[in-house]
């Protein structure tokens, strides 16, 4: 479903951010990329969600790429990240109503679909509210539901989990776990090992650009000579990271 | 993908009750735009109410030359004399208030006549005799003349008897020399000549006249009288205020709605959001640029239509070429103010960048305006120019179909040119992306453990270009809007004044730039022997220093100083020094400005011509003397205290001192005079002060300096002080007849001229030397 063949970005000469990267996520899998602040995760988000251009490389989703067919991989895509705010003076329904409109998701499925989510979250009951007023557990849940309005194949969740309290962080890894049960491809960035060790198929450490380590939970242990995936971690980015 | 649903969609949005983009300032900005419309108006009526009195009864007597004149055009003539003087006894005792009142609640404004009018009859065989018409109207000083045909009684016969279908033809004459004239004569063509038609008609039962009128061009009659009429003032607001308030609506409702959007959303996060969605990206900007301009064009279209109805315009084809005109210009005002919303990152910035667009729109407005009445025909083809003259024409009535269509579509191409560019734009990740501009000082210091400075949570988001436009544009604002502050008292109270209707009358044969100008520099020179004028000069200069106090402080409080009066370059801690740097200054400006005028004095530039101090002017002298106090104050701390300051602290002190001088020197450009050498003299002057500054520390010195330059300049030597005569001086020096203007500046004043370079540059040395002496430790890194 996703597919990266050595990316590369660099906003100035003489400093890369991201430095040839490769991998691949299918469907019903859930790809996690793990790494410090600065190693580039945001950045690599980005890319794949279309919002930036890779220096060189290329990115395919679904075998489509953004230079030719940016409008379907939109379709494809559900983007989450904290640079993505909610109108604070709007009101969950009216946000709803407007991106199904952008989206040209037709009224029935919009309803159903709106049904459906807000009881998963529990929104029905701030539907009217404005979006300012709300918490921000509210507020994330409302996003992940915007995010994926339209049903998309492809899920990049940036940091989903970050900020939210214990409850709703289990609900949102719930509902990734059903999204993925259902055929989704998920990518997911976080720093959270708890979330990387209970959700991903796969995990890549990526650390000052490039991918150092790669495998699920068990291979990164095994491959650091670690007894958790925690100190395994913490071997990969001693090994790696360079002043 | 259905990109109409989406159009739709986004231009909704913009009607949301709830939502940000439903919220921003546009209830407001309609508030203001009607308010605003609301008040001019109000001063514009009671202006004519009071002003004018009600024309039927008018004490003025004009005089109309009639040549040929029939018998029953003379007992015409006789007859309403009459009507009128009886009419005027029966209403002759109300007030001209309340006769206007009801001439202007019943719309009509079609009054007969202007005053009164007296005939000359005189008798000519040539239908075209401009040159016995010209000596009539000189003679009699009339402004029209009216020919008859000499056989316009057997014409009428030979209708009335059917004999032949011919109709008489008369003609007018009339002054071409004030558009009062034009307006009058169609006035009498409309209601006198007309009433005379239905009298005959009355007495021969058949529709007999048919009127043609020409002008004698460019009659040279010195002007005489002071012609009014309330159609001229009703043509003038149509013309040139009405258009000029829509513009000024269309732009203000545009910048605030359109900066709002993308720029906006950028910086609120939910830009992002909106582009990761299926729609194309010409959609998302044709979904704003359809939201912009629907709702910035409500506010205008009603003050479009309360205007029309105001000045009588009431047919239907008008109101559609109105809003057809005010259509085309939203959607090009929309289109630049959506490019730079997608630019920029955040309102603010945003709106700093819509600024010079905004000033450049209003200030082809004041070019419309001043060429009304001479305007070229291609005009109405231009966008902009087009809609300006094409506005005014609509409100008069005269509906110019071609311009409408060809300045539409014009200003349609640009705007979609400008679309087209936008759209490009949003493909790149420059402008989608949120980068982060931090400057790396900061991250730095951030990453140290420290908090950033005020002055860098203010200016981090800002481009150099943009903290430029905001450093030159800021003394600029606060100059203007307390200038004209100070000005308003002073120009109502000229209003009042007998002079005043003759400079009115000036005006109207104001037709470049540089009439305007001069014609400005004329009112200052008057205002500037007025007490008044001076008095609230320096109160303005006063509240610049407040503001800058404010403003400034709140920025550098941080950087150790005590208070923000000495944030400013004013410490008061010791007072000693305060004293002694400031007599110092004094004397130094003295000295200096003497040095200047002892060069032309000893070159045989100019000769003195004594003690002139005028004692009946003392009182105006002493304002005068007050008011240079803070006007070298205020100048010092706007471009030395505190834009020197900025542009140290974000570059070095050497930008600083070159930025900060060359918008000196650049600000004094529309004073009177202004040359090239004028403008390096002023930077010149202004590096001058700026090196004392680095050697004193603060603007004590300079302040002083600056004060008893321009006061001994103008009021000690009685020059011209930057283009500004002063009204009373101690000397008055005198140019010889054979001065160069190179040497002595000219109409600009000593500054223009090269003894004031001479003097500058050596006093740049000096304190040059000085400042090299004490050395590093004063300013380690100059440059």
């Amino acid at each position: 479903m996703i597919q990266l063949i050595d990316v590369h970005k660099s906003y100035s000469k003489d400093h890369e951010t991201i430095k040839g990267v490769s991998f691949e996520v299918h469907e019903g899998q859930i790809f996690g990329l793990l790494g410090p602040n600065g190693a580039g995760k945001t950045t690599l988000m980005q890319m794949i969600a279309t919002l930036m251009k890779p220096t060189s490389g290329q990115i395919l989703i679904d075998g489509l790429s953004a230079d030719k067919s940016l409008l379907e991989i939109h379709r494809k895509i559900g983007f989450l990240t904290n640079e993505i705010k909610l109108d604070p003076l709007s009101t969950p329904n009216a946000l709803f109503d407007f991106f199904a409109n952008l989206y040209d998701i037709p009224k029935d499925e919009l309803r159903d679909r709106r049904d459906e989510s807000f009881a998963r979250f529990g929104i029905s009951p701030f539907a009217e509210k404005r979006i300012n007023e709300l918490s921000t557990g509210m507020k994330q849940k409302i996003s992940i539901a915007i995010s994926l309005i339209h049903n998309p194949p492809v899920i990049i969740f940036d940091e989903p989990t970050n900020g939210l309290d214990i409850l709703t962080s289990k609900q949102v890894t719930d509902y990734l776990k059903e999204l993925r049960q259902k055929g989704h491809a998920i990518i997911l960035s976080t720093h959270i090992f708890s979330v990387a060790e209970e959700l991903c198929d796969d995990i890549a450490v990526l650390i000052d650009g490039s991918i150092v380590a790669q495998g699920n939970v068990n291979e990164l242990i095994a491959l650091a000579k670690a007894n958790t995936f925690e100190e395994a971690f913490f071997k990969i980015y001693v090994e790696n990271h360079k002043e | 993908m259905n990109a109409g649903r989406g159009i739709k969609t986004i231009i909704g949005s913009f009607f949301r009750k709830r939502g940000q983009m439903g919220a921003q300032a546009t209830s407001a900005s309609f508030l203001v735009s009607i308010t605003f419309v609301a008040v001019l108006f109000a001063v514009a009526l009671s202006w004519m109410l009071w002003r004018f009195p009600y024309h039927l009864f008018s004490d003025e007597v004009y005089n109309v030359v009639v040549v040929n004149a029939p018998e029953s055009f003379v007992r015409y003539n006789e007859k309403t004399q009459a009507y009128r003087d009886k009419r005027s006894k029966e209403y002759g005792n109300r007030t001209n208030l309340w006769r206007n009142l009801e001439n202007i609640l019943s719309f009509q404004y079609n009054f007969d006549g202007y005053g009164s009018t007296k005939y000359f009859y005189k008798y000519n065989d040539a239908l075209y005799d401009f040159v016995s018409f010209g000596e009539w109207m000189r003679e009699y000083d009339a402004y029209l003349t009216i020919v008859f045909p000499e056989d316009f009684d057997e014409v009428v016969d030979n209708r009335q008897n059917g004999l032949s279908d011919d109709k008489p033809e008369i003609l007018t004459y009339y002054r071409t020399n004030s558009l009062e004239y034009s307006s009058m004569k169609d006035e009498y063509i409309d209601v006198h000549l007309a009433g005379y038609e239905s009298y005959i008609r009355a007495s021969y039962g058949l529709a007999i006249t048919s009127f043609s009128d020409s002008e004698i061009v460019d009659y040279p009659i010195p002007t005489v009288k002071n012609a009014s009429g309330i159609k001229a003032v009703v043509e003038s607001l149509s013309r040139n205020f009405i258009p000029i308030l829509i513009f000024i609506i269309l732009l203000y409702a545009s910048m605030s709605i359109g900066t709002n959007v993308i720029a906006g959303q950028k910086e609120r996060g939910t830009f992002t959001g909106i582009l990761l969605t299926p729609l194309p990206r010409y959609s998302i900007v044709i979904g704003y640029l359809g939201g912009v301009v629907l709702k910035a064009i409500i506010p205008a279209f009603c003050v479009a239509t309360v205007s029309s109805l105001l000045v009588g315009q009431f047919s239907l084809g008008g109101f559609f070429a109105l809003y057809f005109y005010i259509l085309a210009l939203e959607i090009f005002i929309a289109s630049i103010t959506i490019l730079i919303s997608v630019i920029n990152d955040t309102v603010i910035s945003a709106q700093t960048a819509f600024l010079p667009i905004f000033l450049t729109l209003v200030a082809v407005c004041v070019t419309c305006i001043q060429s009304v009445n001479e305007r070229e025909d291609f005009y109405m083809f231009l966008p902009v120019h087009g809609q300006f003259f094409g506005i005014g024409d609509v409100l008069v009535g005269r509906t110019n179909v071609l311009g409408l269509f060809v300045s539409s579509l014009i200003t349609l191409i640009l705007s979609a040119l400008i679309v087209f560019i936008t759209e490009r734009l949003l493909h790149s990740e420059r402008y989608t992306v949120s980068v982060d501009t931090v400057d790396a000082k900061a991250v730095k210091r951030r990453l140290e453990g420290g908090k950033p400075t005020a002055w860098e949570s203010i200016n981090n988001g800002y481009d150099n270009l943009n903290f430029f436009i905001n450093e030159a544009f800021y003394p600029l604002v606060v100059l203007s809007v307390y200038q004209t502050l100070a000005i308003i008292p002073v120009v109502i109270s000229y209003m009042r004044k007998a002079e005043y209707s003759g400079f009115i009358q000036d005006l109207a044969n104001v037709k470049t730039i540089n009439d305007i100008l001069n014609k400005t520099f004329e009112v200052f020179g008057i205002f500037f022997k007025d007490p008044l004028f001076l008095g609230l000069m320096a109160l303005g200069y006063i509240a610049i220093i407040v503001t800058y106090f404010i403003h400034a402080g709140r920025i550098w409080k941080i950087k150790g100083f005590k208070n923000k009066v000495s944030a400013c370059g004013y410490p008061l801690s010791d007072t000693r020094h305060i004293i002694r740097h400031y007599a110092l200054g004094l004397l130094i400006g003295f000295i200096m400005m003497s040095c200047t005028i002892g060069i032309m004095f000893f070159t045989g530039q100019l000769t003195f011509s004594g003690f002139s101090l005028n004692i009946s002017g003392i009182g105006v002298f002493i304002f005068n003397l007050l008011m240079w106090f803070p006007q070298g104050a205020s100048e010092e701390l706007m471009f030395r205290g505190f834009m020197l300051k900025s542009f140290e602290k974000r570059f070095k002190p050497a930008v600083g001192i070159i930025a900060s001088s060359v918008v000196f020197s650049a600000l004094h450009s529309l004073n009177k005079g202004y040359t090239p050498l004028a403008s390096v003299n002023l930077v010149l002057i202004a590096v001058l002060f700026a090196l004392i500054y680095y050697v004193t520390g603060d603007i004590w010195m300079t302040s002083a300096i600056h004060t008893a330059w321009n006061l001994s300049q103008g009021n000690i030597y009685g020059l011209l002080v930057s283009g500004n005569s002063s009204s009373n001086s101690v000397v008055t020096a005198i140019y010889s007849d054979n001065a160069s203007s190179l040497i002595t500046g000219g109409s600009f004043g000593p500054e223009g001229g090269l003894a004031t370079t001479a003097v500058t540059v050596v006093c740049i040395v000096i304190v040059a030397v000085l400042l090299g002496r004490k050395g590093k430790k004063a300013f380690p890194q100059l440059l």
